[in-house]
Parts: structure tokens; C-alpha cells; sequence
């Protein structure tokens, strides 16, 4: 047996497992010598009935490599005390989230870090603020000056994503208000002489008219329209100012403001206060991004999804006016973004208007994702690399962002940051649709006949009846039936035994029986109703001569009953 | 700077801005998607048109020949690379609308790469010779211009209304999924759709390079007008385009004789917005059931 | 398969297999609504499927059309293998099992709403033979519904639920189709429109084509269709030819 049981161990494969332990038949009574007994004589052969134990338990589903659950690393707790909870000012929230628990298996408590974004947030903005000192001193003025851009861009995309991400406004005029802002800005300190520090203040009353005017249709229009209309307006603001005179048409943009760099510094320390100027807007733009994504407002908005707005209008939720609010708020940021451009650039210049900036803003936010702060900022570091640094390269890199754009959309549902949720997702739909592909035919319970089934002993013995059939199906041969002719009581060999043990065990009702006729002459196979007071049915005319006979006439009945399930 | 010429200026214009603001128009409400790569196959077909003129015939039936039908090769492209891929994932309209902004990004700095920054001009295909109606000179180009594109566009119309593809199309725009059942292929729809529409901006950049010149980013201007005009006669509608093409050509032709020529987008964009304000979905404005419901 | 035998009323030419469905499973993301389904239908048959809500009637109309999230399984039209193995997207291949004469008359209001109905009607006739024949085909389908003939040049959208079912079967009968699916004819009609459907439905010459009516209300059904089936969690259950269907036990 031993070998038997090495032989059935999952994935030494199950066919062959040898039919020697029964393929002969060992007399019980031979060692009390009984008369003419032999020791073993050669019997029918035998299969063994683990084999389709083993076979049904085993999983059938391929395991693929195809990611994992989820992982969590598990940090130790401490003790008894309370973690400490540090909370950051304005808000109530924690710093991290952090779930405590007590693992019953380590009987340890332990803590998992949830949310890992603010770590990962933090490094990457201790990388930048320190980027400055290990720059490679060829590069440095072009990845300063590109650092400088990076930092006004993604805090303009975060602006923007406040819009089309949280607010669910799809305005492509974003760009037209930092422009209009920051010649408005480049006018005022030309031909009034504002001082530089007022710049970004002028620039977010400006950012506030606009962004109220641009909103009133933002009322009445829904998606594409809006979108549509709002290139119109980027379109109407490029060819005013490309036709006024007041805005420098002849000189290609508007320029002589005041700026916040003090020109009597070194070149480097000039391009050092840019950097870190720029930084410091980036990171007041994420806080605002934080303060409206992540409070009332944006609360309020996730509430209001799209295609569920109607829903969401009927509970109550007033989600046009936080729209209105999110989109006048993030103008008013951008209109200060503008003037800060104005004081950065000493002045501003048309191609901001152009249809080209708007397409790389957009491909900033589509290649890092919608709807996240990281998707702004990380798109936008990945798009100004390209732009800014590979400037060389000439047309080559405005085809290389476009070819990644054009791949994230059609591959990615979210950008870059929504890879692993598709992912995920990808997988579940896959697992799902295999798991419910898979059942076999016969005994077996469908799910949704499982579910409506009172007595739930009864899914698990119609799993056992149809393996023991599958198993007893394996052993009909000719030979059986022909040892059952020979004689249908008495010793018999193991399969055969087997066999007539399920059909005596079979329920009353439908069960064959043998009625006789005439005895000792005449029988007749008839199946029993199983209801007392009823009559068994007469299944077949045939009449067979003798006992035996019709013993094996009902044998071949419930064989060919078997085979045909 | 006569009322008459003004006039004639704007009609003229209007056609040609008309037939774009036609196939965006036909564009969204059959296959779904809002093409912004128009500009991009309108200055792809002029360059089309050029070519054919270099190396082929300067005949304009030749000229206006090759232009359409670059067009409609960059509408196959635009279709198989923005509609065929994601058309039946989810977010297919927004994704749809970036992906025909990256191919325009990518295939207007290609058209750089390839033709250069310098403009190009197309040959008089319509000859050079003018008429005098009512004290006003209709020159060559603006009376043919206005013939061919009120011809090619009415025939297109008219095919719509008329065959079966026309028929596919007309039923995909109103229920995609019973179409579907009916037995029209959406994918094979799409590309009739694109041809097509790709086609009518080859054909409108043909005509309207007899005014202007042919470079990459030649099709901007010309698409914003075509959107502004497809908004404002509510997007899918091909009355509500014609009527908005006319209302517009009439604004510019006012604005410009009574302001004076640089306020002519501010009272176009002011007008359409007053448009939308009382109609949101344009002039047609009834159009959209079909798609969302 | 005795009730084919039955099927052949007063000895039809040479019956053939239009339909054969062979261990279909089908359903939608997770969700398996089809279990290994087999199923026969053919020439000059007229089957009724009968079941409960939601199980599996329209998503069997569905599988065969190809419009499932996902199914596995041979689907047999004609001698031609339509069923695909794979997860595809929904309606991907549909025109192509138009093509082989399929016409899925789907449950509810699958219309246009602006074509007219007599445009709706044309629209039903996508295979080049019956485009050429859509005169003869609309007086056909005009013979079954007259109601139709005043409101030819009616914009679907503006008719009522029984003329919209109507217009909807009529579409499906232009179609030159050898297996006709008619999904739920009378839900949602008041019981007089949805018998008068049901008998226009009866009406139609099959002549070598098949069709098969999915309903939930047997009365409609009984003694009017060459055999009725079961379909009790998204298996056939249950086969009766129709003659029989008053005798026989019903697992329903």
C-alpha cells in the first residue's frame, strides 16, 4: 500500500496506478485450511478508488503568475501603549494611517501602514528640495531653469486637475487663465510700475473675473461642449493678444516686468532662488489641491460621480455649486500662478495661449493619471524631462510625449498611477471568469441551484455520489459482467463487489426487483415505486427462465443506468 | 471694403468651415468619437493635394482628387488608431478625445519633420477668371468653392439619406447596441464614417488653401471654427451645423465691417456662448437622446 | 431526439439542423448564467422556451448572437461555426452572425427612435439578397401587421409600445434569416396586443427556417408551437412536444 500511496500523491500524475493489490484474490479462509482451499487465486483487476478522490480535490484551475494579494508589511506594536498618534494642524488627521491589530496566530499585536502615499510624498519632495546640490555641474543650468518650470507647470496641472479631476469640469481653458493673468500682470507693472510682490496678488483678482466669466457656462453645459467651447475661448485669447498692440504683438509676448530675482546676484544664486521659488509654489499648490480634494468640497463632489449626478442631486447633495466653487477657487490659484509667472519671467509670452501648451498640459494629466495630485506631478515632471532637458533633440520629443500619450490612453484607464488598480481589476475579471468556466457535467451542483437548496448535506453527497460513479464507471469491463453471469451471489472479486455494493445501496425509489412469474420458471425485472400502497411498474416483457438469470438481467440494467448518467 | 465683398468673403468662408463643422458633426453622433485630429487630416490633405500637384497633374479635378482622398486615408488612421482600439472600453469618449489630441500632436510635428516650417500653395484649380453680378466680382475661386462644397456636401447628405450605408449610419448614431443586432458591424461602420469625414475635410482644405497657404499646423484655425460651428448647432446635427455655419458667416461679416476685424472672434465666441446659454445642446439641441440613453 | 419526429407537420421536405448548440456556457464578468447547454432546433420548427426571470432565456437569444460578456462552446448556424471561445467585447462579431441568417427580435425596445418605420423596416435587411427584395418583403411584413401601413412614415419614436414591438418583429422578419429568436414578444403589451403579436408570430411562414420564442407565460405558447422546453437555471429542462406539454409534468 505504501507504494500505492506515493504513487497518489498530487502531480505524480494519477493514471497508472498499478491494478496489482486486487488484481488477485486472497482466501480469508485458507489459513484455517479449509478443503480444497486455494491461497490466492488470479482475479479481476482492480483500480483503486483514491485515485479519483485525488483527481476531483485536485484544483484544475492553471496557476498563473500573475501578481498577489495585496502585501502588507507587519511592524511590530508596542506593548500595551497606544501609538502615538500625531495629528497636522488644521486638520484632525493622522499623519499616517496606521491600523493597529493583534495577530492571534503570533499572539503579538502589530501594526500595518495603510496608506503609504505620504512617505513616498515626502522623499520625493526631500529629493527635489536637495536635487540642486548634486546636480552635475555640465547640466546645471538647463536642469535648473527646467527644475524652475517644472516646479510653475505642476503647480498650473495641479490647478488644472483641482478642475477636470475633482470638479469633473472638462475646461481646457486653464492655461488661457494663467495667461490672461500674467499679461494683465506684465501690463500693469510695465505702464504702472507695480513692485514684484503684488504681481501674484493682481494676478488672483484677475484669476477670479475670469474664472467667473468662464464659469457661467460651465451652468448650463455638460462635458464635451464645455470642452469644446473652452478651446474657442483659449483660441479667442491667443488672437487678441496676438492682435492688440498694447500686448506686444510686434515683439512676440510682453516683457520688462518687475521680477523678484535681484539682478545683482550670481548667476547661480539667481537660478538657485528661481528653483527654490518654484518649489515653494509647487508645494502651496499641492496644500490647495490637499485643502479642496480632500475636504468639504471635494467630499461633496466624490459624492456626485459622474453619471450618478442625478442620484446624487436627489439626496440632497449640492454638487453644482461646489463645482462652481472648486472651478473659482482653482482660478483664483491659477490667476496668482500667473502672476508669479509674470514676476518669474520678468514678463510673458503668446505661446502660452497656444494650442501646443494646452496638448502638453493635457499630456502632463493624462500620462500621470486623472484625478490625483502624484498623476500632476509626476506627468508633469515625465513631460518637461522630455520637453525641456532632450530640447535638442528638436521635433523628435513632441512626438515621443505624444506616442506616450497616445499609449497611456489606449492601454491605461488612469495613467500611469492607475496601472495598478487595472491591473488588479484585470485579474479579478480573469480569476472570476475562469472560476465560473470551470464546473463539470453530472452529479455536481450548479451555484445558483446550491444556493437555492435547503438541505446543504445535499451538495456535498451529490459531489461524493458522482465521484464514486466516475469511480465505478472505471471499473465495468466484460470481464466483471461476465464473472457476474457466471455467478451473481456468492465470492466475487474486488470490482465487482464494489459495484454491487453501490446498486444495493441505491434508494428505494426506481429500484429494480425481481417478481416471479412462476417459480422456479418464470421471472419478470419489474422497479419499485417506493411508496407504500403503490405497485411496482413492469419495466421490460422479457420473462427469464431461471433466478440467476434474472439477477443478471438486473445487474445489466442498473450497469447500463450507471453508464448512462 | 465694400458690403458686397464682405459678404461673398463670409459665404464663402461659411461653406468651407460648414463642410467641417459636417463631418465633426457626423463624426460624433455615428461613431462617438470628437475628432480633434481633424486639424491634423485637414493639413495632412492639403499636403496631399500639394503632392499631387507636384508629381501629378495640376488639373484641379486631380488636385481636388488627391486632396480628398489623403483626407480620407488620415481619417482610416485617425479611426484605426483612436476608434478601433478603445471603443468599447470604458471612458471611450474622454479617451477617445485625448487620443485624437496626441495624434494630432504627433502628426503635426511629423508634417514639420517632413514638409518643413514653409508654407505651400496649391494651384488655381478653379482657372482665374471673374464674373460681375450686381455690382459685386465673384472671382473664380469663391464661386467654385461655394459650388463644390454646397455640391459635395448636399451629395454626402443625400447618400446618407438614401443607401444603405447611409442607413447603417443613421442607425448607429441613434442606437449603437441595436444596430449591432440589425446586424451592422460598428467596427466597419467606423471606418465608412472616418473615410468619409476625413474626405470632406480633405476636400474643405483644398478649397480653402485657395485662399490661404498650406502648413503643419494650418488646421488649428480652421478646426476651432469647425467645432465652434458643430457646438453651436449642437453637436451631431447637420441642420443645426448649416444653420449655426450661416449664422456665424453673417456675424463675421458684420462684426468686421462695423469693429473692425480683430473683434470678429470676440463676438463669434460671445454669440455662441449666448447660443448655448438658452439652447445647452446647440440650435439642433435635441440631438443627444440617442447616444446616452 | 423523438420530438423532431413530431415536428414535421404533414411531412415538410428533408428536415436539417439549423441551429446546434453544444456545451454553451455563457455569462457576464463573474457571473455564469448558461451551463453547458445543448440544444437542437430545426427546419420548419417552431420551439417555445420557457422559464422564470433571470434564467437565462435572453442571455441563450445573447450567446447565439454573440453578445455575452464571455461564452465557450460550439454554436452551430447552418453547418457554420459561430460560437467564439473567448472572452471578446460584447457585439464585436454580431454582424457577422447576422450575416449567416440570424434575426434576434431582442426583448424590449431596441429601436431607432428617429428612423422612420419604414426605414426601420429597410434597416432589418442587411444581407445583399434581402436588400434587393425589401419591397416584396416589406408587403410581406405589411400583410402580417397592417396597423404598419398608415404609420410608414411615422418616426419610431412617436408610436406606441404595442406598434414598437410591432415595428421590432418586423424588423426581424425582413431580415433574410433561417433562425428567428423573438425574445419576450409580449412583455410589457397589454394581454390583447401581446396575443394578437403572438398570433401574427404564428402566422409566419416558416417555410425552411426556424424559430424559436422565448415566453414566460405558458398559456400563450400551448398548442401553437411544434414543442415546448424548460429553462430552469440556465439549463433545458423538461422537453414535451407541445401536444404533450398539458400531460406532462412541468419542472418550471
Amino acid at each position: 500500500m505504501v507504494d500505492v500511496e506515493q504513487r497518489l500523491r498530487p502531480g505524480t500524475a494519477t493514471a497508472d496506478v498499478p491494478d496489482t493489490p486486487a488484481s488477485t484474490w486472497r482466501n480469508p479462509l485458507h489459513p484455517w485450511g479449509a478443503e480444497g482451499a486455494e491461497e490466492e487465486i488470479p482475479s479481476n483487476p482492480h483500480r483503486d478508488p483514491r485515485e479519483v478522490w485525488v483527481r476531483t480535490r485536485e484544483s484544475k484551475a492553471p496557476l498563473l503568475p500573475v501578481g498577489r494579494l495585496r502585501y502588507y508589511h507587519k511592524w511590530p506594536g508596542h506593548g500595551g501603549r497606544l501609538w502615538q498618534r500625531m495629528r497636522y494642524w488644521p486638520t484632525r488627521r493622522r499623519v499616517l494611517h496606521i491600523r493597529g491589530e493583534y495577530n492571534p496566530k503570533t499572539l503579538r499585536r502589530e501594526k500595518t501602514i495603510v496608506d503609504k502615499r505620504p512617505i513616498w510624498w515626502v522623499l520625493g519632495l526631500v529629493a527635489l528640495l536637495l536635487a540642486p546640490a548634486v546636480m552635475p555641474a555640465d547640466f546645471q543650468n538647463t536642469l535648473m531653469t527646467a527644475g524652475a518650470t517644472f516646479g510653475i507647470y505642476a503647480a498650473i496641472n495641479l490647478c488644472w486637475m483641482l478642475i477636470i479631476g475633482t470638479a469633473g469640469i472638462y475646461s481646457l481653458a486653464s492655461y488661457a487663465v494663467v495667461g490672461a493673468a500674467a499679461f494683465g500682470t506684465a501690463w500693469l507693472s510695465i505702464h504702472m510700475g507695480l513692485p514684484w510682490w503684488t504681481l501674484p496678488l493682481v494676478g488672483s483678482a484677475i484669476g477670479l473675473v475670469f474664472g467667473l466669466i468662464i464659469a457661467i457656462p460651465a451652468i448650463r453645459l455638460d462635458g464635451f461642449y464645455y470642452a469644446l467651447l473652452t478651446i474657442g475661448l483659449n483660441e479667442l485669447c491667443r488672437v487678441y493678444t496676438l492682435q492688440s498692440k498694447q500686448f506686444g504683438s510686434s515683439t512676440g509676448g510682453l516683457y520688462g516686468a518687475d521680477t523678484y530675482i535681484p539682478q545683482s546676484w550670481s548667476q547661480e544664486s539667481q537660478s538657485l532662488l528661481a528653483y527654490y521659488a518654484c518649489f515653494a509654489l509647487m508645494v502651496a499648490a499641492l496644500i490647495l489641491y490637499r485643502f479642496v480634494d480632500g475636504r468639504r468640497l471635494g467630499r461633496i463632489l466624490k459624492m456626485a460621480p459622474e453619471k450618478r449626478e442625478a442620484f446624487a442631486e436627489a439626496t440632497g447633495v449640492n454638487f453644482r455649486r461646489a463645482r462652481i466653487w472648486v472651478f473659482i477657487i482653482s482660478s483664483i490659484g491659477l490667476g496668482f500662478i500667473g502672476g508669479f509667472y509674470t514676476a518669474h519671467y520678468r514678463g510673458v509670452s503668446f505661446s502660452i495661449f497656444s494650442f501646443d501648451t494646452v496638448l502638453l498640459g493635457l499630456a502632463m494629466l493624462v500620462i500621470g493619471g486623472i484625478g490625483r495630485a502624484e498623476g500632476a506631478v509626476v506627468g508633469t515632471a515625465i513631460v518637461i524631462f522630455l520637453d525641456k532637458v532632450l530640447i535638442a533633440t528638436g521635433p523628435i520629443r513632441l512626438i515621443l510625449i505624444g506616442l506616450i500619450m497616445l499609449g497611456v490612453v489606449l492601454f491605461l484607464k488612469g495613467g500611469l498611477f492607475g496601472i495598478k488598480a487595472q491591473f488588479g481589476a484585470w485579474r479579478d475579471k480573469k480569476k472570476s471568469e475562469r472560476r465560473s468556466r470551470r464546473a463539470e457535467k453530472g452529479g455536481e451542483m450548479l451555484p445558483e441551484e446550491a444556493t437555492e437548496t435547503k438541505d446543504k448535506d445535499l451538495i456535498y453527497w451529490r459531489r461524493y455520489d458522482k465521484m464514486q460513479r466516475d469511480y465505478l464507471k472505471s471499473l465495468i469491463s466484460p470481464e466483471i459482467i461476465e464473472e457476474h453471469r457466471k455467478s451473481p451471489l456468492g465470492q466475487h472479486s474486488e470490482p465487482l463487489e464494489r459495484l454491487l455494493l453501490y446498486f444495493r445501496r441505491a434508494p428505494l425509489a426506481d429500484k429494480y426487483a425481481i417478481t416471479v412469474v412462476k417459480p422456479f420458471q418464470a421471472y419478470r425485472i419489474v422497479a419499485l415505486s417506493g411508496q407504500r400502497g403503490v405497485a411496482p411498474r413492469i419495466v421490460e416483457d422479457k420473462v427469464y427462465p431461471t433466478q440467476d438469470e434474472a439477477y443478471h438481467g438486473v445487474f445489466l440494467r442498473r450497469v447500463q443506468d450507471l453508464l448512462e448518467t | 471694403m465694400d458690403l458686397g465683398f464682405i459678404i461673398t468673403n463670409a459665404v464663402v468662408l461659411a461653406c468651407i468651415y460648414g463642410t467641417l463643422a459636417i463631418g465633426l458633426s457626423i463624426t460624433w453622433s455615428s461613431v462617438g468619437l470628437i475628432n480633434l485630429a481633424y486639424g491634423f487630416i485637414f493639413a495632412l490633405s492639403g499636403y496631399g493635394a500639394w503632392l499631387g500637384a507636384q508629381h501629378i497633374s495640376t488639373n484641379g479635378v486631380v488636385v481636388v482628387a488627391c486632396g480628398v482622398l489623403t483626407g480620407a486615408l488620415g481619417g482610416l488612421l485617425v479611426c484605426a488608431l483612436a476608434f478601433i482600439p478603445i471603443h468599447d472600453k470604458p471612458n471611450f469618449t474622454v479617451r477617445g478625445l485625448i487620443a485624437t489630441l496626441a495624434i494630432s500632436l504627433i502628426g503635426g510635428q511629423a508634417l514639420l519633420a517632413i514638409f518643413g516650417p514653409r508654407a505651400k500653395n496649391l494651384p488655381e484649380i478653379f482657372g482665374s477668371w471673374k464674373i460681375s453680378l450686381a455690382g459685386v466680382v465673384l472671382t473664380a475661386d469663391k464661386v467654385g468653392n461655394v459650388v463644390v462644397s454646397i455640391a459635395v456636401v448636399t451629395a454626402v447628405l443625400m447618400w446618407m439619406r438614401s443607401s444603405r450605408r447611409g442607413l447603417e449610419i443613421r442607425a448607429m448614431m441613434m442606437n449603437p447596441h441595436a444596430a449591432a443586432i440589425v446586424g451592422i458591424g460598428v467596427r466597419r461602420t467606423g471606418f465608412y464614417v472616418m473615410a468619409i469625414t476625413g474626405g470632406l475635410a480633405g476636400l474643405a482644405a483644398v478649397l480653402l488653401s485657395q485662399t490661404y497657404y498650406i502648413s503643419p499646423f494650418g488646421g488649428l484655425a480652421p478646426m476651432i471654427k469647425g467645432v465652434s460651428i458643430a457646438l453651436c448647432g449642437g453637436l451631431g446635427s447637420v441642420r443645426g451645423a448649416v444653420i449655426a455655419a450661416v449664422l456665424l458667416g453673417l456675424n463675421e461679416a458684420l462684426t468686421a465691417r462695423l469693429m473692425g476685424g480683430q473683434y470678429v472672434l470676440i463676438t463669434q465666441f460671445l454669440l455662441i456662448i449666448l447660443i448655448l446659454l438658452m439652447r445647452p445642446r446647440g440650435i439642433a439641441g435635441i440631438l443627444d437622446r440617442a447616444r446616452e440613453a | 431526439m423523438d420530438a423532431a419526429a413530431i415536428a414535421a407537420p404533414g411531412g415538410a421536405p428533408a428536415k436539417h439542423e439549423i441551429l446546434n448548440v453544444k456545451g454553451l456556457s455563457a455569462g457576464y464578468g463573474p457571473m455564469r448564467v448558461i451551463h453547458a447547454l445543448d440544444f437542437i432546433v430545426y427546419s420548419g420548427e417552431r420551439v417555445g422556451l420557457v422559464g422564470l426571470n433571470g434564467h437565462g432565456k435572453s442571455t441563450l437569444f445573447y450567446a447565439i448572437a454573440g453578445l455575452t460578456g464571455w461564452q465557450r462552446g460550439s454554436i452551430r448556424l447552418n453547418g457554420v461555426e459561430v460560437g467564439r471561445t473567448r472572452s471578446q467585447g460584447p457585439g464585436r462579431f454580431t454582424h457577422l452572425v447576422v450575416r449567416q441568417g440570424l434575426a434576434l427580435i431582442p426583448q424590449g425596445d431596441e429601436i431607432f427612435h428617429g428612423l422612420t418605420v419604414g426605414e426601420h423596416l429597410d434597416s432589418g435587411a442587411f444581407t445583399p439578397r434581402a436588400w434587393r427584395e425589401r419591397k416584396q418583403r416589406k408587403e410581406r411584413v405589411l400583410a402580417i401587421f397592417p396597423p404598419l401601413v398608415k404609420l410608414m412614415d411615422t418616426p419610431v419614436g412617436r408610436l406606441s409600445g404595442g406598434e414598437r414591438r410591432m415595428v421590432s418583429i418586423g424588423r426581424g422578419l425582413m431580415a433574410e434569416a433561417s433562425l428567428f429568436l423573438v425574445d419576450e414578444p409580449s412583455l410589457g403589451l397589454a394581454p390583447k396586443a401581446g396575443k394578437s403579436v403572438m398570433a401574427a408570430l404564428m402566422s409566419v411562414e416558416l417555410g425552411s427556417s426556424a424559430m424559436v420564442i422565448a415566453e414566460q407565460n405558458v398559456a400563450l405558447l400551448e398548442g401553437k408551437v411544434d414543442r415546448i422546453i424548460g429553462m430552469h437555471v440556465g439549463k433545458l429542462k423538461g422537453e414535451a412536444s407541445a401536444a404533450l406539454a398539458f400531460q406532462t409534468r412541468r419542472e418550471l
